[in-house]
């Protein structure tokens, strides 16, 4: 066991210390060209200030009827949510991107930061990233989501979201031309995520040991790789392909207990969109699961003391969807719209004391853009799940974008 | 699972060095010549709508095509041609 700890510490720290030599390789070999001409340099000029700071963002609410077989229906506006975007352009290579959110509590509001991120530009293909990120994930996660989910966010989508979450660590992210094609990239090293490997179940409660949990901190010694590959084949960009995933050799916690176990997430992506005459139509899907290594997991039930058991921790989702548009249509009213229509399902490791039957998710929206960035979603979901009444949802969504 | 996951691993990076190399690093004209409003179409219509250029101020093109180059992951040549269409048209 410890020689497979030392193996796997090893390979990660080789492969962080190979990819930190490319990138490297690839800034001295461009200052060794410069060296070359110093002869003829010019004196440096004084620097141009030209911080620009700006600030967008959007404020979000929606109302939502929930109705299910058993029980009883209910309906309610949800708290109001504004999420800032502070954005700073320090220079030509330094960039600050960051989100913060504030979401109603009552009468007041629990703010929360979404991502604090520096970036500095090494050279017109490579930029390095440091902070609290969230790390591009298969098509939608660390990009799409708020105005840009065209499939409405009225019911947490069962298929998406199931990968790396924000995480405090370093990376190198870029994109370039091959040809006709277009490849981009992101590789980081992070904290990485936080297994559950003891717990101490509540009366009535499933133990939740084996779960997986992202935060800031660290909380044992090693970190997690991640990366992320996208693929545009066609000259327009209109079909992108990624591979995302993110390897962590230590899901164990500070205390050394399970630190042998690893576990892997990954996601396969792709997202395609081409204007047929006057209809724009757009494909968007993708599948994803999380393996944590084969290991046994011992937890306090309030009824049978100390328990360990041990289970297939795989998990899994997939969701795929299609969206149309009129964008030729001579009435604004016409052209302002979007239907689209998701099918997407989750497996959580069903052996598990957390486990639960795979979910599925049914969801048709009708969309009505006010403008190219303020939607208002009618979002209609049916989740289904072996041993619970069918969930009906209807969910009216804006968000409002400044 | 692990076997399994190195060898996916290392058949995407085959599958994507090989294109690359069958692509080749030289970019064609049609794509060197392509206009920052071709660009804006294509790039800004793949996750969002296309933006309305009169939407935002010159100085806040120039911070928004910072975000979107880190978010979207675009091309150096595409974000700086794409900034000057859209400054140059609000």
């Amino acid at each position: 066991m410890q020689n497979r700890y030392n193996t796997k510490l090893n390979v990660n720290h080789r492969l962080v210390t190979l990819a930190t030599m490319v990138a490297f390789s690839c800034t001295l070999a461009r200052a060794q060209d410069s060296t070359q001409t110093a002869e003829n340099q010019k004196p440096d000029a004084p620097a141009r200030r030209i911080q620009k700071m700006f600030v967008p963002g959007f404020l979000t609410t929606q109302f939502q009827y929930n109705d299910a077989k058993g029980s009883p229906s209910t309906f309610a506006f949800s708290p109001v949510g504004v999420v800032a975007f502070p954005l700073v352009k320090v220079s030509d290579r330094l960039f600050m991107d960051a989100g913060v959110q504030l979401l109603q509590s009552g009468s007041g509001a629990t703010a929360s930061i979404g991502e604090l991120v520096f970036y500095y530009k090494i050279n017109p293909y490579m930029q390095a990233f440091m902070g609290n990120f969230s790390p591009r994930y298969g098509v939608y996660l660390g990009i799409l989501d708020d105005f840009t989910n065209r499939f409405g966010t009225g019911v947490a989508p069962v298929g998406m979201g199931h990968g790396p979450q924000n995480q405090n660590g370093i990376g190198l992210m870029g994109a370039f031309q091959t040809g006709y094609s277009k490849l981009s990239y992101q590789v980081y090293v992070a904290n990485g995520p936080q297994m559950n490997t003891t717990d101490t179940v509540s009366p009535g409660a499933a133990s939740s040991a084996g779960k997986i949990s992202y935060n800031s901190s660290d909380v044992n010694n090693l970190r997690s790789v991640g990366w992320h590959i996208g693929f545009l084949p066609l000259s327009n960009s209109s079909l992108e392909m990624v591979f995302s995933g993110e390897y962590t050799p230590n899901m164990g916690d500070a205390n050394g207990n399970l630190t042998h176990v690893d576990g892997t997430t990954m996601a396969f992506g792709l997202n395609y969109y081409h204007a047929f005459g006057p209809l724009m139509f757009r494909a968007i899907g993708e599948y994803n699961q999380t393996q944590v290594e084969n290991t046994s997991y011992t937890y306090l039930d309030p009824v049978n003391g100390k328990t360990t058991t041990s289970f297939n921790n795989l998990q899994s989702g997939w969701f795929g969807g299609i969206t149309l548009r009129d964008i030729g249509a001579e009435k604004t009213f016409v052209r302002s719209l979007e239907l689209a229509a998701r099918l997407g399902a989750y497996t959580s490791p069903t052996a598990a004391p957390w486990g639960a039957p795979q979910i599925n998710q049914t969801t048709v929206t009708l969309t009505y853009w006010f403008t190219w960035c303020i939607p208002l979603n009618l979002e209609y979901d049916v989740l289904t799940q072996s041993g619970t009444a069918n969930k009906n949802v209807f969910s009216t969504i804006v968000y409002f974008r400044f | 699972m692990k076997k399994r996951n190195l060898f996916l691993f290392a058949a995407a990076t085959a599958a994507i060095v090989l294109i690359s190399v069958i692509n080749g690093c030289k970019v064609p004209e049609a794509i060197a010549s392509k206009s920052g409003a071709q660009l804006w179409a294509e790039n800004c219509n793949r996750c969002h709508n296309a933006p309305d250029p009169l939407y935002y101020s010159d100085s806040q093109w120039d911070v928004a095509m910072e975000h979107m180059r880190v978010k979207a992951l675009l091309t150096d040549v595409e974000v700086k041609k794409i900034a000057t269409f859209l400054k140059a048209s609000n």
